[in-house]
């Protein structure tokens, strides 16, 4: 009996049957994440619905030295939770619950498999929310924002998933569980809590998530501004955070994905404008609407076009929609596209932006462009069609844009993670060592290397390189050259 | 040049390498390495006495040297500093910005290094967390020598693992942090407290009235009889909210300038402690508060010792000072109060111990699960257990 067939049986005990999934057709329902340009079809699915299942299924597999790839909602546009071909797939969409919520300390306990906005709802009649939005938070789960670290638009002001995180209930690649974390931010000895945050599922497999929740500003004030330029709208940017205001969300669209936007729903925008800025901000009422006028003169200052001051939540609403639907919206004017996920330091944004501009020119390919202004990530759009043999193109402009921000001082990922899209990348964001001290942090927590192989740090098998840690040069050892 | 460690750790005087920049740096614990020397990572030394009482050392590496300003970008709300640099200095030099930290032992010369290695915050933890929270970027000197970078420049930023979570609160038993990339906030114009008088086991519900308003307190402590509830903004704005909080609550005084300043350095103070007391350091879910300090003034009356407290209600940090009776009372108080603090999950950090306290009661409480995790990662970094010999014994 093969090793898979073995842990089939074994798990089918333990999950029962509809807790695993071997027919070849349903399988493929997980063969890729929302990166569809990578596809394997895993040997097995299962779907856990306690802490106590999860565990027993990594330490089946622990046992049978078979590699599992923990997943959420699917959403992430990396390839985080690409399957293994000889591997399992362990789903968390099962583990829903949410499982305490106490509005006396401002935190909530939910499984892995809860989506983010859920979490706001359900603590909203108590005035809390939780702070971390990604624009995919309608669908995508709270353990898949852990695993990646997930920001929004509003994580300007308020920070990204690992300062929300209290508390990690952790399976460890042994099968043993963990709390990583506490009950308040004062942890004894070292953050682990903060190492697996963002760790993309590869340091083991958070089965509960306790999340600090934040009390719902009194005021929100909410603008769409349009602007002559990108380079205006992104000057308004950078005057706002001289005068030392820090809004709660400040997002740039250029007219490509306005466009795209507008055709899919409609918000409002102004077509033919070549920027729109959205600027939030929230706060006490007094102060917010005294920083909102600051903010307004600011925009003028820059040579707005138009500026259109949400009047109500509904209005708010669908200024945001407009910038959400950016993405998927996309599809409307293109018949496939990739999304590209670098950070640049802000103030770098308009060379990053004329050079993406330039770089998609000589390839004969439109970039759109949508981004998080305040901290200069950047969602730069490449769009093909693969019936013109677009493809290939098309990805090498993707992961050149990447490596264009690593040369401006940023970095390959600033939301979406490095998964098995960007791996082969981190070489010129990263030295050898810097990669070998990661990778002996792994194998810390994963020596047999089971939990999701193959993502995060480069591999011989992604990227044709030279495996295993650093090791000195024999030059090196003899003391005639050195590194740094 | 050579200085000594610090009574805890040693009595006589020990080599002492100090590094200027990150090569020399490199070449120090390169060097230790080849000769199998243990060595001990120090900064401005506020923190030599929390946890376990280091063993014996044969140098000492001083990261005061790495002083440097690397770069400051404003208009990214970026800083990078070599971490010998004084939090203290580094604040000096931000204009119109500031790092969102106010850790007791700033003013007594904390450098950024020694500040994420302890993984220490002040009450501006509510808003902003602790340096972990604010770092984005960190380049380490490993045990062997070995330079390693984590993060970046940018304050978005998820390529790699983020190693600094691991170096905050590792107390130089992972690494030597070399050089630190901070995000930057706008410094407020204008901060307002509002003092409340009130017993520490009425605090979480006083405070669970202004943190359940939107009037966004950016920190709320109990000190010494009082609940000290801060706003910071423009000065309108600020003046204003503690104002609201005050009729909210129907009584306390607003306090400004001086007599505002006043409140938070003695809370401080006695954070940071002084010669002779026991300084401990917990975390538990913020509504304990009343049942621990209740439950530590009990112990503190039977075993004859002043149990001081005080605490960061919204967040459920809180630090006590025990001083007077004797050592074995003290060691007494923290063992009988930290088992009640981990049995409800908590966690207990002894911040400095007086003098053969440590005999009765150990510095740390018994291993957490993560234990054998913790293991293998000093096992992965510092395999020959070099580094802070003793530090987290007998955890790791």
């Amino acid at each position: 009996m093969t090793a898979i067939a073995d842990l089939r049986e074994t798990l089918t005990t333990v999950l029962g049957p509809a807790g695993v999934i071997s027919d070849p057709v349903e399988l493929r329902t997980y063969e890729c994440d929302g990166l569809a340009g990578y596809r394997v079809v895993p040997s097995l699915v299962l779907l856990p619905t306690t802490t106590a299942e999860v565990a027993a299924v990594v330490r089946a597999c622990h046992r049978a030295k078979v590699p599992f790839v923990a997943r959420g909602a699917g959403t992430g546009l990396s390839g985080g939770a690409l399957p293994v071909a000889e591997g399992v797939v362990i789903s968390l969409q099962r583990m829903r619950a949410l499982v305490e919520v106490d509005p006396a300390n401002h935190r909530a306990v939910v499984q892995p498999g809860v989506t983010n906005l859920a979490i706001s709802r359900a603590v909203a009649s108590h005035d809390l929310y939780y702070a971390p939005d990604p624009s995919s938070q309608q669908v995508c789960t709270i353990g898949g924002n852990v695993a990646e670290n997930s920001g929004g638009a509003h994580c300007l002001k308020y920070g990204f998933t690992t300062n929300h995180v209290l508390a990690l209930e952790t399976v460890l690649p042994d099968g043993s569980v963990v709390w990583l974390g506490g009950p308040s931010p004062e942890v004894a000895g070292p953050d682990l809590r903060g190492l697996m945050v963002g760790s993309e599922g590869t340091l083991g497999i958070v089965t509960g998530v306790v999340v600090r929740l934040l009390r719902k500003p009194e005021a929100v004030h909410t603008l769409l501004a349009d602007f002559p330029s990108i380079e205006q709208a992104g000057n308004t940017v950078t005057d706002i955070i001289g005068a030392g205001i820090v809004p709660a969300a400040m997002e740039i669209m250029d007219q490509l994905a306005i466009e795209a936007s507008e055709a899919a729903v409609g918000a409002g925008y102004t077509l033919e404008t070549p920027a729109a800025l959205v600027i939030e901000l929230d706060g006490p009422a007094d102060e917010c609407g005294e920083l909102f006028e600051a903010v307004q003169e600011l925009c003028h200052r820059n040579g707005t076009t138009k500026i259109r001051v949400a009047a109500d939540d509904a209005e708010r609403a669908r200024i945001w929609t407009g910038r959400k639907a950016a993405f998927a919206a996309v599809g409307r004017i293109s018949p496939q596209y990739f999304v590209q996920d670098g950070v640049v330091p802000r103030t770098r944004l308009a060379e990053a932006l004329g050079t993406i501009a330039a770089m998609g020119a000589e390839a004969g390919l439109r970039v759109a462009n949508v981004f998080h202004a305040g901290d200069g990530n950047l969602h730069p759009l490449v769009l093909y069609d693969d019936a013109r043999g677009e493809h290939e193109r098309a990805e090498k402009l993707s992961k050149a844009i990447a490596e264009l921000c690593v040369d401006l001082g940023g970095s390959l990922s600033g939301e979406h993670g490095i998964g098995t899209d960007k791996a082969c990348s981190m070489p010129v964001m990263f030295g050898e060592d810097d990669l070998a001290t990661m990778d002996r942090v792994r194998r810390a927590f994963d020596p047999d290397g089971l939990c999701n192989p193959g993502k995060v740090l480069p591999t011989p098998r992604l990227c044709g390189e030279k495996p295993g840690p650093y090791r000195p040069h024999p030059l090196e050892a003899d003391g005639v050259i050195e590194r740094l | 040049m050579s200085s000594s460690v610090s009574d805890r750790t040693s009595t006589g005087e020990l080599p002492t390498v100090r590094p200027t920049d990150l090569a020399q740096a490199r070449d120090a614990m390169r060097d230790a390495a080849r000769a199998g020397h243990r060595v001990l990572v120090r900064g401005a030394g506020t923190a030599q006495s929390w946890g376990a009482p280091v063993e014996p050392v044969d140098v000492v590496v001083d990261t005061t040297g790495l002083d440097r300003l690397v770069a400051y970008n404003p208009a990214d709300m970026t800083v990078a500093v070599g971490a010998g640099m004084t939090m203290a200095d580094l604040q000096d030099r931000l204009k119109g910005q500031r790092v969102a930290l106010d850790a007791a032992r700033i003013p007594a010369g904390a450098t950024v290094g020694g500040l994420l290695a302890t993984g220490d915050g002040g009450p501006l933890r509510a808003s902003y967390g602790t340096l972990r929270d604010l770092v984005i970027g960190i380049t380490v000197v490993l045990a062997d020598g070995t330079v390693a970078r984590s993060g970046g420049h940018v304050i978005k930023n998820v390529a790699g693992y983020d190693l600094t979570k691991l170096f905050a609160g590792s107390l130089g038993s992972f690494g030597l942090v070399a050089e630190v990339v901070l995000r930057v906030h706008p410094r407020p114009e204008a901060s307002r407290t509002l003092a409340v008088p009130c017993p520490v086991t009425a605090a979480v519900p006083v405070a669970g009235v202004v943190l359940s308003s939107p009037l966004e307190p950016v920190a709320v402590d109990w000190h010494d009889g009082r609940l000290l509830v801060r706003f910071e903004g423009t000065a309108a704005g600020a003046a204003t909210r503690a104002e609201k909080a005050r009729e909210l609550l129907g009584r306390g005084e607003v306090l400004g300038g001086d007599s505002e300043e006043a409140a938070w350095s003695g809370l401080a103070a006695l954070v940071r402690g002084e010669e002779g007391r026991t300084v401990l350091r917990a975390g538990t879910r913020p509504d304990q508060l009343a049942e621990f300090a209740e439950l530590l003034g009990s112990l503190a009356d039977r075993h004859g010792v002043t149990a001081a407290l005080t605490a960061g209600v919204g967040v459920g940090v809180s630090t006590v000072a025990l001083a007077g009776g004797t050592p074995a009372g003290h060691g007494a108080v923290l063992a009988a109060w930290r088992a009640r603090v981990l049995a409800a999950g908590g966690s207990v950090t002894v911040h400095r111990a007086a003098e053969g306290v440590l005999e009765s009661a150990p510095a740390w409480g018994p291993a957490p699960a993560t234990a054998p995790l913790l293991r293998a990662i000093k096992q992965q970094l510092d395999a020959d257990h070099r580094l802070a010999p003793g530090r987290f014994a007998p955890w790791f």
